[in-house]
């Protein structure tokens, strides 16, 4: 190889490595995929009794929500606690929920979002609150799910995540077995599944599927949409002085004139 | 003027069916409040209580024999009031205040509060889930 070449395949090679590491170093700053930014306030949105349909064409609305497919042995009691509340209600006698007592909905009914949530995006970790009963979950990313068995039951459970593209994907297990959503039971084998993403720069939506082999026949699928609150700061709530309490046949009453 | 029985029973009908499909974002039931009339009470208030699950306004309210009676008035989540615009400082004891009411139906001396006029003659409503379910009356007290 002449002199003129060996120094022309040297300045290529530089060239080449100067461009390697720039490449590496631009991948290393901007990952291929940019997670989407869901910080903030969001309060649930497209609530419609029984989801879009009709005059209501709006993809950015959820589908109506599919009531559990209970197994025979649980679907019976289920019915009948269902129709009981419904009846009670309707005579002006409810009966008292959890909510009545100050406890917190838990998984996955605090994403119902009655009041409005934050989500904050921190290093290796995604968290929700909801201002209801001040509640909490915490979503650890990038890890791996733990057994059940390894898992004290709680309100939230033990929840890992990571981003597939611009969705978040969660798995939940772990929910304490009197924790109802809508009332139906569940066992120490269910499993909650989420995809959260955004439909729109300002709509974003969680998919829920429930599943659990002990108690249901098919997944349960429930979807949540919210709206982002640009201006709004979670206010506090502390449960401080509940009047309502349960009676004797576990009725909803309140205390009457306790301290004027 | 009496309703016919079978009006009334429609009407009572529409406002649970309406109370029970709204119902799905109430964290407290407000079923034990009467949907078919309210109540207009003039007082004084006693306390504001400025509290969750929720707030309360405890007046006592003067009777035409000039005995007092003492009415608990529930409000909702103070959350819920501070996001359409209510303070704590709004109200304090010592004040006259009119309260529209929803009666319980145990017939004791407390009532969901739908609207309240300051002593300045403003009024203002309470954010009440389905708060239309809620028949207005003219009774007062």
């Amino acid at each position: 190889m002449s002199p003129r070449r060996i120094i022309a395949a040297a300045i290529v090679s530089v060239s080449a490595l100067g461009l390697l590491i720039q490449v590496s170093t631009h991948a290393q700053t901007r990952p291929a995929t940019q997670v989407p930014d869901i910080t903030g306030s969001w309060e649930r949105y497209g609530f419609v009794p029984g989801g879009r349909g009709g005059a209501q064409r709006d993809p950015t609305i959820p589908p109506p929500a599919t009531q559990p497919v209970l197994k025979a042995e649980y679907l019976k009691e289920w019915q009948a606690k269902t129709q009981a509340a419904r009846e009670a209600a309707a005579k002006g006698q409810p009966i008292a929920t959890d909510n009545a007592h100050c406890i917190p909905e838990g998984m996955p009914g605090m994403m119902g979002a009655q009041f409005p949530i934050e989500i904050l995006q921190s290093r290796g970790q995604v968290t929700i609150i909801e201002e209801a009963f001040t509640q909490v979950r915490r979503i650890l990313m990038d890890r791996p799910q733990q057994s059940v068995d390894d898992i004290e039951p709680g309100f939230y459970g033990h929840s890992v995540g990571r981003w597939e593209g611009d969705t978040l994907v969660v798995d939940t297990i772990g929910i304490k077995e009197n924790v109802r959503f809508q009332n139906a039971p569940h066992s120490n084998q269910v499993r909650i599944r989420e995809r959260i993403h955004l439909v729109s720069p300002t709509i974003l939506w969680d998919e829920i599927t429930i599943e659990d082999p002990v108690t249901l026949e098919k997944p349960w699928q429930v979807t949540y949409a919210y709206r982002k609150m640009p201006d709004y700061t979670l206010l506090e709530y502390i449960c401080e002085d509940n009047r309502e309490y349960a009676d004797e046949k576990g009725l909803q009453k309140i205390r009457v004139n306790p301290g004027k | 003027m009496p309703f016919p029985r079978a009006v009334t029973a429609v009407a009572i009908a529409g406002a649970v069916l309406l109370s029970l499909t709204t119902s799905a974002m109430a964290h407290h039931s407000f079923a034990v409040y009467d949907h078919t009339r309210t109540l207009t009470l003039r007082g004084t208030v006693t306390k504001f209580q400025w509290t969750n699950p929720h707030a309360f306004l405890e007046l006592d309210v003067k009777q035409a024999d000039g005995s007092v009676k003492h009415y608990s008035v529930e409000l909702t989540s103070i959350n819920m009031m501070q996001r359409v615009g209510w303070r704590s400082n709004m109200i304090k004891a010592g004040d006259q205040v009119t309260a529209v009411i929803a009666p319980i139906l145990t017939g004791e001396p407390v009532g969901l509060g739908l609207e309240v006029t300051f002593p300045d003659g403003t009024k203002k409503e309470l954010p009440v889930p389905a708060a239309a379910s809620f028949k207005r009356t003219t009774d007062t007290q």
